[in-house]
């Protein structure tokens, strides 16, 4: 049985920055794990109108329980609409959707992500991944992008093993170069704390650090150079302990999502 | 080598000598004929699974999976060609994992991949061993969207479309079929990427209900189902249940049309150990003892599988051995409950780990 006053661990911590990230009255399309939690937890909170979205077409689901495939029933619940996927991903380059949320395997400063591989040959990688998915259909298409996953110095990489999904590409201008459309990823949330990107050059930048982090130890996290804010670098808010209750007893009460592995 | 202008650097980064193998997809003109070979007569189709397979699956086939995931997925079907040995097929992994196991089997030669991996529960540690071991080969990588479009052109009857998916990224230097080009409506350079219309030779899609001359109805995520039988050469519709004609009149929805079908099954639980929506819930534990236990080694997914597909001769065989009746009756709570046809109920179960089997699958 689960440890309700127990410390929010690092997952809990995470899916309520990304909860953060949503804005009530918006279209919000969400990708599988903790983007699920991010996506109900708003919903439960500050964010009791947004609208959720899925690849597998589901628009507009009844919140329920938490999704375990973005095409399993929770996904499209009483929707008034369950789309073909083509539409589905359509939609945000049609400028209807706000925001995304993707995960990764790794990400590099311009945050550009890799769910195929590690290693750098697709015929022999070290390891062999998910691939795109809707990943990089996403990452193309959507106004606004944040991404989400772990932290480390071979998760957040100088440069990745294989694009997947373009973010910033090579900075600067090359996104809109390549010719993709929206703003590309607008955020990074990690257990470390917030990133966004310099405007200009589009590297990536810390904005925020969990409680106990620090640049130095964040930059030891991180297998290249991160660019600081102005000033003095905040703290990334903390989960409250009324909504880390709720995320523990109605948004992941078997902590499927938001239980730390073990060995 | 192939009739068609693949892309060139794809074509050597995927070492592929003869591209013969990749026309196959592309051939519009193929398609159409064998579209027009069909008997457009409205007549009975309706013959056994085993039948369905041995005729409209052929060696070296290009087959689509349907449904998503383990969403309204035809795995009996997948488990039917297992069984009947074909060879070196082709398999569209978008959006699944399933052609992995037809890997393992040596009934799956080649690769189309926009998704190997089963969502919450990690990576496909087979797939990864599969490809390691070169026996499959890679023959295109795409985005989900990306197969979307093509599959969605070839329905649309459009040589192809243009998207902005896939721009910029490694997908497309692995992809022999897509080129980056100017949009033509332009002249400030505006990247565009060209997507062919993709023609499978087999899809079979599994249905809620179906009538004997093919007219299929979908409940739940239609996905590319609906383009995809448009496009394939061959299409074998199984269906939970065959239904009179005037029932599917009277229905709405997503329904596909009878001439697209070659071949119609009843297949009760054709999607098990997946979900159908309407019928019956997901095997989680199934899926887990999969994933936890049979994708750990080749040893691991032998057992397994002479276990579940080789040790078992049909679906009912297969439900039998996840619980039977009760199983039967759980599922359908489950399923109904997850799409709120039915009063709330308590979704905890036993999770299959590789310390604990509580040998239940509901």
């Amino acid at each position: 049985m689960k440890d309700l006053s127990a410390p929010a661990n690092p997952l809990e911590m995470l899916a309520y920055i990304l909860a953060q990230q949503i804005h009530d009255h918006k279209i919000v399309y969400i990708g599988t794990g903790i983007p699920m939690i991010a996506g109900i937890l708003a919903h439960k909170t500050h964010a009791p109108n947004i609208t959720m979205v899925y690849e597998s077409g589901g628009q507009d689901p009844l919140p329920k329980d938490l999704p375990w495939s973005v095409g399993c029933p929770f996904t499209w619940r009483k929707a008034p609409v369950v789309m073909e996927m083509a539409y589905s991903f359509a939609q945000c380059c049609n400028g209807f959707v706000d925001i995304a949320f993707l995960g990764f395997a790794q990400v590099d400063m311009y945050g550009n992500v890799n769910t195929h591989q590690i290693g750098k040959d697709l015929l022999h990688p070290t390891v062999r991944m998910t691939g795109s998915g809707g990943n990089n259909d996403l990452s193309s298409l959507t106004e606004e992008v944040v991404l989400v996953g772990v932290q480390t110095p071979d998760k957040f990489v100088r440069t990745v093993d294989f694009i997947t999904s373009v973010g910033h590409l090579t900075g600067g201008n090359s996104r809109k170069e390549a010719g993709l459309v929206g703003k590309g990823p607008i955020a990074v949330i990690s257990q470390c704390g917030e990133f966004d990107f310099d405007p200009t050059t589009k590297r990536m930048r810390v904005k925020s650090l969990m409680p106990g982090w620090t640049l130095d130890f964040t930059q030891q996290f991180t297998g290249f150079e991160l660019l600081k804010p102005e000033g003095e670098i905040p703290q990334t808010p903390v989960i409250p302990d009324d909504i880390l209750r709720l995320l523990r007893t109605e948004v992941d009460p078997r902590g499927v999502f938001t239980t730390m592995p073990t060995a | 080598m192939g009739k068609f202008q693949f892309n060139q650097e794809a074509v050597y980064n995927l070492k592929i000598e003869d591209t013969s193998i990749l026309d196959r997809l592309v051939d519009f003109e193929s398609a159409r004929q064998a579209h027009l070979k069909k008997d457009h007569a409205k007549v009975d189709k309706r013959m056994s699974l085993k039948d369905a397979i041995a005729t409209f699956v052929a060696d070296g086939d290009c087959m689509t999976d349907s449904g998503f995931a383990y969403v309204r997925t035809p795995h009996q079907a997948y488990w039917e060609i297992m069984r009947q040995g074909k060879k070196n097929l082709q398999c569209i992994a978008a959006p699944n994992t399933n052609h992995s196991f037809l890997i393992f089997n040596d009934t799956c030669g080649y690769s189309h991949n926009s998704y190997v991996g089963v969502e919450m529960r990690g990576i496909d540690r087979n797939y990864d061993r599969m490809l390691r071991a070169g026996r499959v080969k890679i023959l295109s990588e795409w985005s989900h969207g990306g197969v979307a479009l093509g599959l969605k052109a070839a329905q649309l009857g459009a040589p192809g479309v243009f998207s902005k998916q896939m721009l910029g990224s490694d997908i497309l230097k692995y992809n022999p079929y897509t080129k980056v080009m100017q949009n033509p409506m332009r002249d400030d350079p505006d990247p565009v990427v060209f997507i062919p219309a993709l023609y499978p030779d087999v899809s079979i899609i599994h249905c809620q209900v179906a009538d004997k001359y093919g007219n299929g109805y979908i409940y739940g995520p239609s996905v590319n189902d609906v383009a995809t039988a448009a496009a394939a050469r061959k299409l074998i519709i199984t269906a939970e249940e065959i239904v009179p004609e005037s029932d599917i009149r009277n229905r709405q929805g997503t329904v596909i049309p009878f001439f697209y079908a070659d071949a119609v099954v009843e297949l009760p639980f054709g999607a098990v150990p997946g979900n159908m929506p309407g019928y019956y819930y997901w095997s989680r534990q199934w899926w887990e003892k999969l994933i936890r236990f049979g994708c750990a080694s080749d040893e691991n997914l032998k057992v397994f599988f002479d276990e579940w597909v080789h040790g078992v001769k049909d679906q009912f065989e297969f439900v039998d051995k996840l619980g039977g009746a009760r199983w039967i009756a759980e599922a359908r709570i489950q399923t109904k409950a997850a799409e709120g046809d039915h009063e709330d109920i308590d979704f905890t179960y036993e999770e299959f780990t590789k310390t604990h089997e509580s040998g239940l699958y509901y």
